[in-house]
């Protein structure tokens, strides 16, 4: 490729894959080289939630190197670069708006005394006692119909991370269907898995497990 | 060098020949460090302090030690006892050297640092020196140059350098191990050197980060991301700038992303379509390709170093197993049959052995690995606690974990027969999800 092809390539696949993207930059340049057709075409749009403009990440046409220069008989010097530069700076605003908009949800679910499902070891089938709880819910739900619910399925630490955020999901999941039968509107509740991630307890104790498996039901306050 | 070609030449021989031998599977790879291979004897006179701080040569003994240690090529020999000279060594070798083979030694190292006191950013340097016992020669060295903050580095520079030159592989001493740790409430990516040390924050958004893995380059980290806390993206994160991306938004579960071995595709579960199901995104051409169809959750997808096939977590049989399928969603199989809980899959570099979370009867979560043909499973850790997050070193020679084994989940690693556990992070209350890094 020369330097004009190399230049326009990567505009030639952001206009493939943002649609209406720089149609005219694109034709010219298929039109100019004639090499640029060897390359895969793009789909003309991403599948629906798929970035389309993320950096590739293959391997191929990159530098193999080890960084190492090898053992020399006569020692040539080196010089080491430092590991620092490699890490970038962060931004901790997000941070504090976030603990901010947790706060808020904690207090209005703490004011309509919401109260929660729990579950047994490894199950996500809702407890008679979970069905009391929801009763009750449904009852706040009905009696303020504008307020929209969040069910966080959570889990105990025993078991792996990933698994325990798909258990979670279905355990939130049962919990928005016990109450949609209860004759809350699916659209009002919404549902979200923490898995072992945000534990209401930190003990290896079954007293605090127990505490961790449920279906936390929460008043959403974003917009 | 006669003698590195030698021992380079026996360890293929002896590599092909075993994995001729223990495994019908087209996607092994050869080991040059099996159970019963013998180590080569190494003995390191001394990195003597040549100006600076008193702690300059022993803190560099000590990160050379460490990584020839963990190399696994080298075993560490004691020279006094071989009659070899381990004091005032120059740049040349000691007359003591001459012979050392016949005494047990095949590798003689030494060296010397000093780092300049009182500048703002100080400049340190480490000389370093290889003799083959084999031929009876110094072969070679290296006059490292560098900021203060780079002196462990050098010394896992020269530790690759060993590897390299005695296996043809790279070693593992300047790899990275990425994690999330909780602040506060939140979890945040971290990543640090594969020792434990150097740790820095990756990310700051207040909530929770998860299951980072690393691309084949090392340039980025694809995790589970909760952005507005209501729901999960994949993101993909550039290490060296901070700079991110939400690659997949989809509703309800986003989790395990994993990219394959040629950075072609990101395999990952979402839930977006009912239930936990895997799908494979082409990071080129951004092609969603949907790769399970099954009423159950499906997770976990960890690649062979081929990147032909994956294994899978699923709990389509009763409670989680492992499954295998190729690349394209087809050739469904289950892999693991001990136990009712078996999770977490990770596919060792070299294709061998897949490791991963197993229940035992005690109904304690350990480390098992299995081999990719179900005919051989270990279980290597055992006791009290919930182990999780196995990823391996890029040589498969270690398994890298989290571990409830001290009382807080810390991270740790060990050999994959089960020997050496080592604990790598010592700080935080939470540290969690490891992800070795590829080698350099």
């Amino acid at each position: 490729m020369n330097t004009w092809s190399k230049a326009l390539f990567p505009l030639t696949l952001v206009a493939g894959l943002v649609l209406f993207g720089l149609p005219g930059c694109a034709s010219k340049s298929v039109q100019s080289e004639g090499e640029t057709a060897t390359v895969t075409p793009p789909p003309a749009k991403g599948p629906q939630g798929v970035n389309p403009n993320f950096p590739d990440t293959s391997l191929a046409n990159k530098d193999a190197s080890t960084g190492l220069r090898g053992l020399d008989r006569t020692p040539s010097e080196e010089r080491v670069p430092g590991s620092g530069s490699m890490v970038a700076k962060m931004d901790p605003s997000q941070g504090s708006r976030q603990t901010e908009d947790i706060r808020s949800e904690q207090i209005a679910t703490a004011a309509a005394g919401l109260r929660d499902a729990f579950f047994a070891y490894d199950s996500f089938a809702i407890t008679d006692d979970g069905r009391d709880a929801l009763v009750k819910d449904a009852e706040w739900a009905r009696a303020n119909p504008n307020a929209k619910l969040k069910i966080e399925g959570h889990c105990d630490e025993r078991g792996t991370s990933a698994y325990n955020i798909v258990l979670g999901e279905k355990r939130a999941k049962a919990v928005r269907n016990y109450l949609v039968e209860l004759g809350i509107n699916a659209n009002r509740v919404s549902v979200v898995s923490y898995g072992k991630e945000r534990p209401f307890c930190s003990e290896h104790t079954e007293t605090c497990y127990a505490q961790n498996r449920r279906g936390h039901v929460v008043v959403r306050t974003d917009k | 060098m006669k003698f590195s070609g030698w021992i380079a030449l026996s360890l293929v021989l002896f590599g092909g020949l075993a994995g001729i031998l223990e495994s019908g599977a087209a996607d092994v790879f050869l080991e040059a460090t099996r159970t019963d291979f013998q180590k080569i004897p190494l003995g390191l006179v001394g990195i003597q302090n040549a100006g600076g701080p008193e702690w300059l040569g022993g803190r560099l003994e000590e990160v050379l030690k460490a990584d020839i240690r963990r190399s696994l090529v080298f075993s560490l020999v004691d020279l006094p006892g071989a009659g070899i000279k381990v004091r005032d060594v120059g740049p040349d070798p000691d007359p003591s050297f001459k012979g050392a083979a016949e005494r047990g030694v095949s590798v003689i190292i030494w060296g010397k640092a000093s780092l300049k006191t009182g500048d703002k950013d100080p400049e340190a340097n480490m000389d370093a020196y290889v003799y083959d016992a084999g031929s009876d020669e110094m072969v070679g060295g290296k006059k490292y140059v560098g900021s203060s903050s780079v002196v462990r580095l050098m010394a896992h520079r020269f530790a690759d350098e060993l590897v390299f030159r005695y296996t043809g592989e790279p070693g593992i001493a300047r790899t990275k191990i990425a994690y999330v740790s909780e602040q506060g409430a939140a979890r945040e990516l971290f990543v640090m050197d594969y020792d434990g040390y150097e740790p820095r924050q990756l990310t700051s958004d207040g909530f929770l980060n998860l299951m980072p893995r690393w691309s084949p380059d090392r340039r980025f980290l694809v995790f589970t991301a909760y952005r507005d806390r209501q729901s999960q993206t994949i993101d993909m994160l550039e290490v060296a700038t901070g700079k991110r991306w939400t690659l997949a938004a989809f509703g309800g579960v986003n989790i395990t992303p994993n990219l394959s071995p040629d950075g072609n595709f990101l395999a990952f579960a979402s839930s977006h379509e009912g239930n936990s199901e895997l799908y494979r995104l082409d990071t080129r051409t951004k092609a969603l390709q949907r790769l399970t169809t099954h009423s159950a959750g499906d997770l976990s997808p960890s690649w062979s170093p081929s990147g032909r096939d994956l294994v899978f977590t699923s709990d389509r049989s009763g409670g989680p197993q492992l499954f295998l399928m190729s690349a394209d969603g087809t050739n469904v199989r289950r892999l693991t049959f001990e136990g009712e809980y078996n999770a977490a899959p990770a596919w060792s570099p070299r294709g061998n052995w897949i490791a991963y979370v197993c229940r035992t009867k005690e109904k304690q979560y350990k480390l098992c690995v299995i081999t990719p043909d179900g005919q051989k499973r270990v279980q290597l850790t055992t006791g009290h606690g919930v182990d999780d997050s196995p990823s391996w070193s890029p040589d498969g020679r270690h398994i890298v974990f989290s571990s409830i084994l001290d009382g807080k989940s810390q991270i740790y690693m060990i050999n994959v027969d089960g020997k050496d556990l080592e604990r790598v992070t010592f700080t935080g209350v939470h540290n969690s999800a490891p992800a070795w890094s590829p080698a350099l």
